[in-house]
């Protein structure tokens, strides 16, 4: 792992900080939730004691004996939100099934729904009947022998006095509402009554009736019954929440005082819900205000609504819900429920604000830790491979320190480059101590030497024993050979002084190495030598006696690595922007481990004995003079495997010379 | 009467073997150690020769300032240069220093016994009246005179080493002819190696273009040697 990398993800252990905020949110938010229920606790408490002993705030008819028990034939409706449509279809009643009450048994049997809505009374009637029973079109609807299905609605007037209403059914639509009225004689007309609207619609196993009446028209008292015959004029079986004997009422219309609401209301806040319901659990009276958004609310922010997905735990309620129960003045006995409710969310907004405010802060500071970590890693990084770079190209393969870096940055990395480049100075110092050794080293050998052999040369002329002539024999010749090391040893020494007085002429190459090659013929007679010269003249800036000693030195290199007898090539060829002198020698492959240091001073893979000293400086030599041309040099197997091949390059006359010249030579060679 | 020879040099024993071997050949030979010794005998008394060390104790370069010091006192003194170094043949390019020859310390003795005793046969011929020129090489603008080794081309006198006079002569006398560096070691009697040929070769041509500026005569052949061109 790159330490670029590695710093990344050291920048991004600050998201630590984000996540922390969201864990904060949330706590904060079960917090401020756990509050708000209490607040709504408080409020609920407060009104359901606000409301106790009022009974006349409550309930329309205050002075019933109570709604403590609500009896079977009680009947409560809804608080609707809406009139339904009389037309006979359930479709605008709430879907609610709870609210039903049933009457009679299967297969006939009634459901009543109740609602009020705007002081109007509705009924919604579900009965069970496979055979409805429709009034003859046109008969009198008091001739008992035509009777068909009749629907009675008992009611006590607000005056207390038992009023009926029946709607006989006339098949599918509006049902005609109508009251018995005695007549002076005692005859009993029929008269439709215009304040109660009805209408049918058959359903499959019975039908369905809706009604709908002032809520004026009705006091304490309600109830509905059902007479079903089998056939006009039969006896019907009755049911319902009216005695069928006199149709009195059994049970009352249980409704909140009309000045509930109004008191309810002046408790509401947007988006909360009070409902007063009896104690048997029917709702009175509901001030609902839950879908209006709050006041703080505001459609959340596309980044918000990010957020929230991260704070919002799922499943979490979206409303809380608060009640208490509303007593009697005597704190006796229970006479309705309030029930508070109120969005959880409330405070949305406020609490987005905050949130995206925190989150930004984080994610910003985060995103900051981790460009800042970043940039400083990416420069770290470049300083690392910068320094990295330098010191691996500051050694060249020869051991010549190039160029190293200054750096003033004062910083532990500062401190590494530093000492890198005393190192590399106290090195190069060293190297141009060994450098220069052995041409020191032969300087001063030689005047020993010159003591050795001239001493010797006198005693020639002495009178020796004759069996002391051979040791002075011996001696001479060892004084011959290290006088040979010597020269050896001076060679490249005296060819960089060479080289610094060299004159540099412009010469065509070709008729040098064609003249020099025709020479190396005799100087090795057991070897052979092919020349494979350019047609065109190869002109360069240099000296060619230099030239002349490098092609020597390839020559002495060639021939002694390739057996008797065989053939050394000499080619020189032209490259777009140099020539190109390369020597061929049959042979063994290059050692593996020569690769790239052939051409250091003082280095050789030559193994056994040779009577001619050996000091590596042949290729050196080479290398010297080919960079006096700036030129470079290369050496590699041959394709075939058996031999090797030295390549020269050195720039033509007149061409300009690549900035990456020596590089693209190595890269293409080795 | 015989010949005193002057050896001026540093090192002790290099200085009495070369006195032994001098003297050995019947030469009078008087040794010194130091520039200021050798100039308060010469002052005194002129050799008829010197060998002259180029570095002298701690003067790496008291051996021209001797040399110029001794050619004060005498124009035609014979003056050899011994070195160490090659390098010190590139720094007495030219005779502006008037010595004779520049030998190399690798030189046996036997050589430079030769190299002396031709030296004197050139101060002798010199002094002769010149007689019949039956040693004498023409080659268009060149002369060689073998008797007294001297040189001069368009008239003018070359003042070239005794070395030099040598490789010249040997080139010179075939013209077209190319010479290995071995034959003219051969020819001037010296052991060099192939940089030091190279050196005298340069000189050589120094000298002359000093005089001609168009003198091209003397031509390398690359890896054979070198041939003189009319």
């Amino acid at each position: 792992m790159s330490l670029r990398l590695k710093l990344l993800l050291l920048g991004l252990a600050t998201l630590v900080l984000p996540w922390d905020g969201i864990r904060y949110a949330r706590e904060m938010e079960a917090a401020l939730r756990e509050s708000e229920r209490h607040a709504l606790q408080a409020v609920s408490e407060t009104i359901a004691a606000s409301l106790q002993g009022r009974m006349d705030l409550l309930y329309r008819n205050a002075d019933e004996s109570g709604p403590a028990g609500t009896g079977a034939d009680d009947l409560t409706p809804l608080v609707l939100t809406a009139s339904p449509y009389i037309d006979g279809y359930p479709d605008d009643w709430p879907r609610d099934r709870r609210a039903w009450r049933y009457f009679g048994a299967p297969p006939h049997r009634f459901g009543i729904l109740t609602g009020i809505h705007d002081r109007m009374l509705y009924v919604l009637l579900e009965a069970d009947d496979p055979n409805p029973v429709f009034d003859a079109p046109g008969a009198n609807p008091l001739d008992s022998s035509a009777l068909g299905d009749r629907i009675w609605i008992g009611y006590e007037d607000p005056q207390g006095i038992q009023q009926q209403v029946f709607l006989a059914l006339t098949g599918a639509g509006p049902i005609i509402a109508r009251r018995i009225e005695a007549g002076e004689y005692g005859e009993e007309t029929a008269i439709e009554d215009p304040r109660v609207v009805g209408a049918l619609q058959p359903q499959p196993g019975g039908y369905d009736v809706e009604i709908a009446m002032p809520l004026s028209m009705v006091g304490r008292q309600f109830g509905v019954l059902v007479d079903n015959r089998d056939q006009r004029g039969a006896n019907p079986l009755s049911y319902g929440t009216l005695r069928s004997t006199d149709l009195h009422t059994l049970g009352r219309l249980i409704v909140a005082s009309p000045s509930l609401t109004p008191y309810l209301a002046q408790f509401m806040q947007p988006g909360m819900r009070l409902s007063v319901s009896t104690p048997g659990g029917a709702v009175l009276a509901q001030s609902d205000e839950l879908a209006v958004p709050g006041l703080l609310a505001a459609q959340p922010g596309v980044l918000t609504q990010f957020y929230r997905r991260f704070v919002d735990r799922r499943g979490e309620p979206q409303f809380i819900a608060s009640g208490a129960p509303i007593f009697d003045a005597g704190h006796h006995a229970l006479i309705g429920k309030l029930e508070v409710t109120q969005a959880a969310n409330r405070f949305e907004g406020l609490r987005d604000r905050a949130l995206t405010r925190m989150l930004d802060l984080t994610l910003v500071t985060s995103a900051i830790a981790v460009i800042v970590t970043f940039a400083f890693a990416a420069r770290l990084a470049v300083r690392l491979s910068r320094l990295r770079r330098a010191s691996e190209s500051a050694l060249t393969r020869e051991g010549l320190v190039t160029q190293f870096p200054e750096t003033a940055v004062p910083d532990e990395l500062g401190d590494v480059a530093r000492s890198f480049s005393r190192l590399l100075g106290r090195l190069n110092e060293y190297t141009g101590y060994l450098r220069s050794l052995a041409g020191k080293l032969a300087h001063e050998i030689r005047t020993p030497l010159t003591i050795v052999r001239s001493s010797l040369e006198n005693l020639e002329s002495e009178e020796v024993p004759s069996a002391a002539r051979q040791y002075l024999e011996r001696a001479r010749q060892g004084s011959e050979r290290l006088n040979a090391i010597l020269v050896a040893m001076g060679a490249a020494t005296r060819v960089e002084e060479a080289i610094g007085n060299a004159e540099r002429a412009r010469f065509d190459l070709t008729p040098v190495v064609a003249s020099a090659v025709s020479a190396y013929g005799v100087a090795f007679p057991e070897r052979r030598f092919a020349t494979e010269l350019p047609p065109e003249p190869l002109e360069i800036d240099g000296a060619p006696d230099l030239i002349v000693q490098l092609l020597d030195k390839l020559i002495d290199n060639a021939v002694d690595f390739s057996p008797p007898g065989a053939t050394i090539t000499v080619r020189l060829r032209r490259e777009p922007t140099a020539a190109v002198l390369e020597v061929d020698n049959p042979g063994p492959p290059l050692v593996p481990e020569a690769r790239g240091r052939l051409f250091e001073s003082l280095w050789q893979s030559r193994s056994g004995s040779d009577s001619r000293p050996h000091f590596g400086l042949g290729l050196y030599i080479v290398r010297l003079i080919a960079e006096y041309h700036r030129g470079a040099v290369a050496a590699a197997d041959l394709p075939t495997g058996e031999g090797a091949r030295f390549g020269v390059w050195l720039p033509l006359a007149d061409l300009p010379l690549l900035p990456n010249y020596n590089e693209k030579v190595k890269l293409e060679s080795v | 009467m015989k010949r005193l020879i002057a050896i001026v040099e540093d090192e002790p024993a290099i200085r009495d073997n070369y006195a032994a071997a001098f003297t050995r050949e019947g030469y009078v030979v008087r040794a010194y150690g130091n520039r200021a010794e050798a100039m308060a005998a010469f002052n005194a008394r002129l050799p008829d020769l010197a060998v002259i060390d180029i570095s002298l104790e701690d003067e790496p370069e008291g051996g021209f300032e001797l040399c110029r010091q001794l050619r004060a006192l005498s124009a035609e003194l014979p003056i050899i240069f011994l070195t160490a170094r090659d390098s010190e043949l590139d720094a007495v390019s030219g005779l502006r220093l008037g010595a004779d020859d520049f030998l190399t310390k690798d030189l046996s003795l036997a050589h430079l016994i030769a190299r002396v005793n031709a030296l004197f046969r050139r101060v002798d011929a010199l002094r002769k009246p010149p007689g019949e020129e039956t040693q004498m090489v023409r080659r268009g603008p060149l002369v060689l005179d073998g008797e007294r080794m001297r040189v001069e081309w368009d008239g003018t006198v070359v003042l070239l080493s005794l070395t030099e006079f040598w490789i010249v002569h040997a080139l010179a006398r075939h013209p077209g002819h190319v010479k290995n560096r071995q034959q003219l070691m051969d020819a001037a009697n010296v052991v060099l190696d192939d940089n030091t040929i190279t050196s005298h070769i340069k000189r050589i041509r120094r000298k002359f273009q000093s005089i001609d500026p168009a003198f091209d005569a003397l031509q390398t052949v690359y890896g054979m040697g070198y041939r003189w061109v009319e």
